[in-house]
Order: structure tokens, then C-alpha cells, then sequence
């Protein structure tokens, strides 16, 4: 169980930006598109054996000719701003059936991970992935941002359209961080590396869906390149965005109106400040989960 | 224990060049633990080898089935005399790899092994009056050419559909393929209705194979009688319960049953079979 370099590039001071497939997949579309458009090349994986359940065979006449597994692969890229190294796991190694990372896989998968990072004398680290909230897939998605430091907070301050934990409505500062997005953050401070988790919204009512939210990878990618100082474009993005929206649009109708009316009542939800409650009570926040709640589990199985 | 790997060795075994044959409990018709008791019995094999279960499995309490507490086994069995090794075994629930790769050690360190034989069932909606089949996935060109000798179906074309996996054993012939072992997955489709019964048809096949293949010299008279009272007992099934009968006939004329009449079916036949039919 290892780490495979299929070569060593000179890189400056990187940084790592990694992902895993989540709700949405919001953050590993980000952390796709980004190393996408910049043309980042592939220079390394985890060997997957010992991590995965194979994803695909293929026989041909009666000889097994391949078996395929799920990749964790480690790109480059030299910018004059940032070098950069991406690392993007195709799935999360998951024990016994659970839906998300954890135990020893997880914290071996999270340490292989930063091997690489410290051999190029990385110090900060990047992961993303979904923010469930209260809110519509009409406006447009916030980014919660959660460093491993408080000295990072001041940092993160600065970035638009961004909150902190402590700026979530009803959180009090306090939350989770599910998966390897968020394992990955807390190693990275065991190792002493400076790490921040960019998470985008999605809507409560979408969380369930075999959808991505490409909406909020933009988001995602928004705070991404500020904090990076690159400028990258995302109509890639909007693109796969609008062609999202179509399916959400319809699933949306198929919601009860009664609860539908509930929902849209988000729409007009704008959060200016961070810490503006917005037109809706604490107690009708409750009454749309619950509803959404009831919705899903009649549907059976949340999606 | 052995450092590296979970496994226990009770006695080192002497052998020349053997061939391992590995059989899963949870098959379909009770393929794998039906033909690797069956070899155990005829060939008198010793146990040598086991894994230990403690990665693999969830040891959250026990599983009863018919009236017993079952445990998670993962045995070898060895006959010197016909340089077999048989691994009968639960199918691992975590761990995969490292389950596998245990089964790999103990066969190159203490057992030799120059081929490997892994038995497997799938689905099938013919009747049990249709001949069963032997089909066969080999790790290589050179051993699917030594297969061309026998009464099998060694041209099979698969790939994964999108939202399935591959199966254990495909996932052990390629590690064996790894480790240049020539290996071999076999596969024998059941009749859907005998999914949760014995299939003695199916055991025989494969039985049959192994028999050749290895020389093994074992008289299958015994699966010969086991096959004929079962086809009685199916055929007592059907002369009581016309509606049976009319689905098993439309299953031999090639005409597919419903999702309700395969459901009565498999209910029907089962509950008659553990009646003792």
C-alpha cells in the first residue's frame, strides 16, 4: 500500500488542493474544473488495492482482461502565482457499507495524501465539499470556510461571499465536516500544515439527489482562485450548471406545493451580511426541515 | 499466528505442485460449501491452514441458520496424495484485498500451487430441467487453451454495468493473475428457484470438471442418486400444484414469468423442498 510518483516535479513552495466525492460532489467538480482549466498534469496515485473494492472487469472471450479500480491521483501545476499540486480521489475508501470515509482507511488514505504534500515542501492545504443548508437552488450558493487555525481566520474574513462557522445562523461556531474533506483538514494540522475546507450550499432539499451541484463548485472555485490570487474561467461550469438546473427544476415540481410553498419562500432569502438572519423565523426554519424530512422519507430513501 | 498475515498454520503441509480449489458458503445452490464438503469427504483432507476473521468480518454477535450459531470460517483442507488443497470460506465483508492476498500466501508458501479453481453461480431463468453449464473466466490466454480439452463454455464476454462491481472472485483471479498463478473462475448458472436450495445438477458439474481436470478418481454415483430424488421431488411439486407446473413449463418453452409468478415460484418450490417434498 503506497504511494506510486511517475515523476518528480520542481515545484516552489506548493499548494495541495484536494477532494473527494461528497453531496453533490461539489467539491471534487471544483477542484475538477480547476485543474482542468489550468492544464495540470497527472504525476502520480495511491495504489488503490488496499484501499478499494474494484469498480469495473472486463472479460473477453473467457479471459479476465482487466480489472479496473477507483483512481486517487496526484496532478501538478507551475503557475506564476501558485505552483500547485491537486490531488482528486474518485471515491472516498468507505468500510462496511458506511457512505463516507473513516477509521484506519480514511486516516491512512489522509496521511498517504500529505506524504506527497511534505515531499514538496508543501505547507497549506485546500479540501471542499457540500454546506447542507437552508436555502434555494435559485440563489446563489454561499461558501463556509473552515481553516485548522485561528490564525487563518483573519484570512478568511476578507474572502466574498464567504462565512465562517461562527457567521452560520443558529451554529454557534460549532459543526462537522463528514469524509475525507474533513479528516484531511484535521491531519493537516496533527502535521502542522496550514489547511483550509471551502464548502459550498446546497439546498436541504437537493442533499438527497444522485445530482451534482456545479452551482456551488463555481462558488467554491470563486473563493479558490482569490485565495490563490489566479484568475480562471468557469464557463465550463455554467455550462454543466444550466444543463444541472433543467433536472433540478423538474425534481422541484414533483414536490408537494405545500411544502413547495415553504421552500419558495427561500428564494428570497438574501443574505447581505453574514449574520443576517434573513425573513424567515427559527420556528418556520423548522417547519420546512421537518416537511422536507417527511418528504423524503415517504419517498423512500432520500433521493 | 503469522506476523504479516492474519493466518494460523496448524501443520505445515508436504506437497509437490498442487491446485487449490476455493469455494465461498454463500453461493447460489449451495455451489461452493456443497462441492468443496464434497471433496473434503471423498478425498479425506486434513485441515492445515486458517484465517483468522477478526479484519474481515463483523464479529457483532452470530448468525443462526437452520436451528445453528454459525461463524465466519476460512479453512484449508489439504489431500496430499492428490496434491489438492481445498479453501472453503465465508465471503470477507471488509479488507478484500488483504483477505485475498492472505489466500494467495498460503498457497504460493506452504501449498505450491500451480492452478487455481474458483467456484461461482449466477442467476439463471431456465428451468432445472435444462442441462446446467459450466462457464469459464481464465487470468490467461495459456490456461484458457488448457480448458479447450473439456465440455465447457470458455468464450463468456462481460463488463461491469454502471452501478455494479466486479465479483470476489474476479477480483482474485486478477490478483492471481498478479502473481503469475494460472487461475480459473467457474461458473454454473442456477434455476432462480433453487437460488436458496441445494442444486445437486450444478455441484455434479463442476464436480465432474474437477474430477477430469485434477484425476481425481471419485465416484459421483452418490450426486447421481441425489439428483434423481431431487427431479422426483420437483416433479411432486408440480403434479400437486398446477400453477407450478404451468410456470415451469412456460420457464422450459424460453417464455419469461412475472416478477409476481417468479416470486411464487421460488415460495412454492422452497417451502416444499424444506418440508421434505
Amino acid at each position: 500500500m503506497g504511494i506510486r510518483l511517475y515523476q518528480e516535479p520542481h515545484l516552489r513552495n506548493p499548494i495541495l488542493v484536494a477532494s473527494w466525492p461528497g453531496i453533490g460532489n461539489i467539491g471534487i467538480i471544483a477542484v475538477d474544473a480547476l485543474r482542468g482549466v489550468l492544464e495540470a498534469e497527472e504525476f502520480g496515485e495511491i495504489e488503490p488495492e488496499d484501499f478499494f473494492y474494484p469498480k469495473r472487469v472486463l472479460i473477453k472471450k473467457g479471459v479476465l482482461e482487466y480489472l479496473e479500480f477507483p483512481n486517487s491521483k496526484f496532478y501538478f501545476k507551475r503557475t506564476e502565482a501558485k505552483d500547485m499540486i491537486f490531488f482528486a480521489g474518485e471515491e472516498q475508501p468507505t468500510e462496511r457499507g458506511r457512505m463516507y470515509a473513516e477509521g484506519k482507511k480514511a486516516y491512512q488514505m489522509a496521511n498517504l495524501v500529505l506524504d506527497v504534500a511534505e515531499k514538496f515542501k508543501c505547507r497549506r492545504v485546500y479540501t471542499s465539499g457540500a454546506a447542507v443548508a437552508l436555502t434555494h437552488h435559485t440563489t446563489k450558493p454561499r461558501v463556509w470556510a473552515v481553516p485548522n487555525s485561528e490564525s487563518l481566520v483573519p484570512e478568511i474574513s476578507g474572502y466574498k461571499n464567504t462565512v465562517l462557522m461562527s457567521d452560520i445562523e443558529g451554529r454557534g461556531g460549532h459543526g462537522n465536516i463528514t469524509g475525507l474533506n474533513g479528516l484531511l483538514l484535521g491531519v493537516a494540522k496533527k502535521r502542522g500544515f496550514e489547511g483550509i475546507c471551502l464548502m459550498g450550499e446546497i439546498p436541504v432539499y437537493l442533499q438527497g439527489l444522485p445530482l451534482s451541484y456545479p452551482r456551488a463548485s463555481k462558488s467554491v472555485l470563486e473563493v479558490l482562485s482569490q485565495s490563490l490570487k489566479i484568475q480562471v474561467k468557469l464557463d465550463k461550469l455554467d455550462e454543466l450548471d444550466r444543463e444541472v438546473e433543467r433536472s433540478i427544476e423538474e425534481f422541484y415540481q414533483q414536490i408537494p406545493l405545500e411544502i413547495r410553498g415553504q421552500l419558495d419562500r427561500l428564494r428570497h432569502v438574501a443574505y447581505a451580511q453574514p449574520t443576517e438572519p434573513g425573513p424567515i423565523t427559527e420556528e418556520e426554519q423548522k417547519k420546512i426541515m421537518e416537511d422536507v424530512e417527511k418528504f423524503f422519507k415517504k419517498r423512500g430513501g432520500g433521493g | 499466528m503469522n506476523p504479516v498475515y492474519p493466518i494460523t498454520i496448524h501443520k505445515e503441509p508436504r506437497l509437490g505442485r498442487s491446485s487449490l480449489v476455493i469455494g465461498w458458503n454463500e453461493d447460489m445452490g449451495n455451489l461452493g460449501r456443497g462441492v468443496t464438503d464434497y471433496l473434503n469427504r471423498k478425498l479425506k483432507v486434513e485441515e492445515f491452514a486458517e484465517i483468522e476473521p477478526e479484519d474481515f468480518f463483523p464479529l457483532g454477535g452470530v448468525a443462526v441458520e437452520d436451528n445453528v450459531a454459525r461463524f465466519p470460517d476460512s479453512k484449508f483442507y489439504v489431500c496430499p496424495e492428490h496434491e489438492v488443497v481445498v479453501f472453503q470460506s465465508n465471503s470477507p465483508g471488509a479488507e478484500w484485498h488483504k483477505f485475498l492476498d492472505a489466500v494467495l500466501y498460503v498457497a504460493e508458501h506452504y501449498c505450491r500451487v500451480r492452478e487455481l479453481y474458483i467456484l461461482g453461480t449466477m442467476l439463471s431463468f431456465d428451468a432445472h430441467t435444462t442441462p446446467r453449464q459450466l462457464l469459464t473466466v481464465a487470468n490467461s490466454a495459456e490456461m484458457k487453451e488448457v480448458l479447450g480439452r473439456y465440455d465447457l463454455a470458455r468464450d463468456m464476454d462481460y463488463q461491469t454495468q454502471s452501478g455494479g462491481r466486479p465479483t470476489l472472485n474476479s477480483f482474485l483471479l486478477w490478483i492471481a493473475k498478479g502473481r503469475s498463478i494460472p487461475g480459473v473462475s467457474l461458473w454454473v448458472p442456477i434455476p432462480f428457484y433453487l437460488a436458496a436450495m441445494e442444486d445437486a445438477q450444478a455441484q455434479k458439474k463442476v464436480l465432474g470438471f474437477l474430477n477430469e481436470r485434477m484425476d481425481l478418481r471419485i465416484e459421483l454415483t452418490d450426486l447421481d442418486q441425489e439428483i434423481r430424488e431431487q427431479n422426483e421431488r420437483l416433479a411432486r411439486v408440480r403434479s400437486r400444484f398446477p400453477q407450478i407446473d404451468d410456470y415451469i413449463n412456460r420457464l422450459e418453452s424460453n417464455l419469461m414469468l412475472s416478477e409476481e409468478e417468479n416470486g411464487e415460484l421460488i415460495k412454492k418450490i422452497e417451502d416444499f423442498l424444506r418440508e421434505g417434498g
